[in-house]
């Protein structure tokens, strides 16, 4: 049975993490993130190497700092003008089967749908998402989060906001 | 674009001046096309790597000019670049990148081929008039005449009567040479990675790009600045190599003055090195480094292995469509659409017999340079594009390369020169030049 009060916090946390990248909080969004946690972009459909295989990103907190602190640099001439985004997500479901329980990892994945604004021009990304989320609290903290791009291992445009 | 009848061969000469080149070289669609012809149709261009076609019926899709194509190898271990087209109907066959199949189907009407474009069969065979022949090449994939490969780097040309691949190549086989020396089992191969970019900007924005050392300390000072704020060796994942590579596009005065540039006959050029910190260098405290130096010495014997390590370029550009960075095994490929489209490939290799580690460390370098969410090359990309939209104004039509020109050496080898010269972009549209108002062999 769905733990309906779980399901209620993950959507919560979800909905709060795409906020904070909608309205260019990406300090609170990377404050969302374990020590350890990671940031994952495959570069191929079903990528299970991030070490032998080239992802699109594949960064824990300290190289995700980094990438934050950038879009904060008055000189990051692709983020000028800043671009503005919409992050939807939608049919999130949250796994609490055994292996859930058993270490305690809540495991919750999306759709997602992310539109870009800049400069007079919209670009549109979508694919799904998968998080490891720790429970903290009423909250959670990221463990993992992977986005899956439709168009991964194709012709891709620039990729400045994470999604 | 306002529509311009093709240049002729004396206004392509008077566009590159020995330190300006007229707009129209990259936004004019009519030059383009003679690029096509007498650029991307007549000089080898590099396609594959024949460790992507390594089993007979692998194939690999990629672009030759304005032709799609596609490099097989053939049961008989031959390697042949096809038109992916069929010649029933004329419908393009193959729509994947790359794969490995015994033989090509063109879905419309099931003529097969086998992977050196001869027809196999024609489906009801006995509906075909008597005449028509499975044999006569009129019926088989088109195939390019002239195919050859340097130590496994396959290139290809349109042109009827090409001059030897080496001698178009010249000094740069030293690069591939070395890319392949710094493998203890002496052979690379391709690594499946790849990140395919499109921007929205002429061919040649990329390779003066990447044989200009001026623009790092601008263009990147948003990564250059975030990685010197960040702690060091912060990240579990990658030994800090990603902060390393971003704070080294921020150079001081004296490094930027000492980078050397090269310009070579033929339009290639490199420069000396600036990655000079961090996991890809060459350092005696790093445990796989030290074993990747132990395994190099047993292939090689320690004199030469110090000869093939201290070999330090960077950006070799093998004009007009391939950058190589042999100590990172790195390798980007500048693919033209139009004249204000551009694809580029960017991809790594493995060096056999090295330690797996090195490898990681290599993907990880293209990530960092290359993925779409790159910190560095973003920024570059932004940049083309702005020059792209500039150049579309003639205002004034002129581009200037003026810098370095009064300190540049040129001899008969082609010319040296520091502190940021625009001296490669003159070799690279001296050879265009030349190239451009070549009259056909």
């Amino acid at each position: 049975m769905v733990d309906m009060d779980l399901r209620t916090r993950v959507e919560a946390f979800l909905f709060k993490e795409a906020r904070l990248l909608d309205t260019g909080d990406f300090a609170g969004w990377l404050a969302l993130y374990e020590p350890e946690g990671i940031y994952w972009m495959p570069s191929q459909p079903g990528q299970t190497d991030p070490k032998n295989v080239a992802s699109i990103i594949y960064e824990d907190h300290a190289i995700l700092s980094i990438r934050v602190q950038r879009l904060f640099e008055a000189r990051a001439l692709v983020l000028t003008p800043m671009p503005q985004t919409t992050h939807m997500l939608s049919n999130i479901e949250v796994e609490t089967g055994e292996d859930g329980a058993d270490d305690g990892i809540v495991r919750a994945q999306a759709a997602f749908f992310c539109m870009q604004y800049q400069a007079n021009d919209q670009k549109i990304f979508a694919g799904r998402q998968s998080f490891e989320l720790k429970p903290e609290g009423d909250s959670f903290r990221i463990l993992l989060k992977r986005t899956d791009l439709l168009n991964a291992g194709g012709t891709l445009p620039l990729i400045t906001i994470p999604f | 674009m306002e529509t311009q009848d093709t240049p002729t061969i004396d206004e392509i000469r008077d566009f590159v001046r020995p330190h300006q080149v007229h707009r129209r070289a990259y936004a004019d669609p009519e030059v383009f096309k003679l690029e096509m012809e007498r650029i991307f149709g007549r000089m080898w261009i590099y396609l594959a790597h024949e460790s992507q076609v390594q089993k007979p019926g692998a194939f690999f899709r990629t672009r030759l000019a304005q032709y799609e194509v596609l490099v097989t190898r053939h049961t008989d271990g031959e390697v042949y670049v096809l038109h992916n087209r069929c010649p029933h109907r004329g419908a393009r066959m193959c729509m994947v990148d790359r794969g490995n199949s015994k033989l090509l189907n063109c879905p419309y009407h099931a003529w097969s081929f086998r992977p050196d474009g001869t027809l196999s069969t024609v489906p009801h065979r006995e509906s075909y008039p008597e005449s028509f022949d499975l044999d006569d090449p009129q019926n088989h994939m088109q195939r390019v005449k002239h195919v050859q490969s340097y130590r496994g780097f396959i290139f290809a040309t349109l042109n009827e009567d090409p001059a030897p691949l080496t001698e178009q190549l010249g000094a740069m086989t030293d690069v591939i040479d070395n890319l392949i020396d710094r493998a203890p089992d002496g052979e690379v191969e391709v690594a499946e990675s790849v990140f395919m970019l499109e921007y929205k900007g002429n061919w040649k924005l990329h390779l003066e790009n990447a044989a200009d050392i001026f623009h790092p300390t601008f263009v990147h000072s948003s990564s250059v600045g975030a990685a010197r704020r960040a702690p060091q060796n912060a990240s579990k994942l990658d030994s800090d190599q990603t902060r390393t590579m971003l704070e080294a596009n921020g150079f001081s005065k004296e490094q930027w003055e000492g980078i050397q540039l090269n310009g070579l006959p033929n339009g290639h050029t490199y420069m000396s090195n600036f990655y000079s910190k961090g996991v890809m260098v060459d350092q005696d405290d790093d445990p796989v480094m030290a074993d990747y130096k132990a395994r190099m010495v047993a292939a090689h014997g320690r004199d030469r292995t110090v000869e093939i390590l201290s070999v330090d370029r960077f950006n070799n550009i093998i004009y007009p469509n391939m950058v190589l960075n042999a100590q990172h095994q790195q390798m980007r490929i500048t693919i033209p659409l139009s004249e204000g489209r551009t694809l580029i490939r960017v991809q790594c290799f493995r060096l056999k017999g090295a330690p797996e580690e090195m490898y990681q460390r290599a993907i990880r370098f293209l990530s960092t340079l290359a993925s779409p969410a790159s910190m560095i090359f973003s920024d570059d990309v932004e940049m083309l594009e702005r020059c792209q939209v500039g150049l579309q104004s003639d205002d004034n039509p002129w581009v200037d390369f003026s810098r370095g020109l009064d300190i540049d050496k040129t001899d008969a080898d082609g010319s040296t020169s520091g502190v940021a010269s625009e001296m490669p972009m003159r070799t690279q549209f001296k050879a265009w030049v030349e190239m451009m108002t070549k009259e056909a062999a």
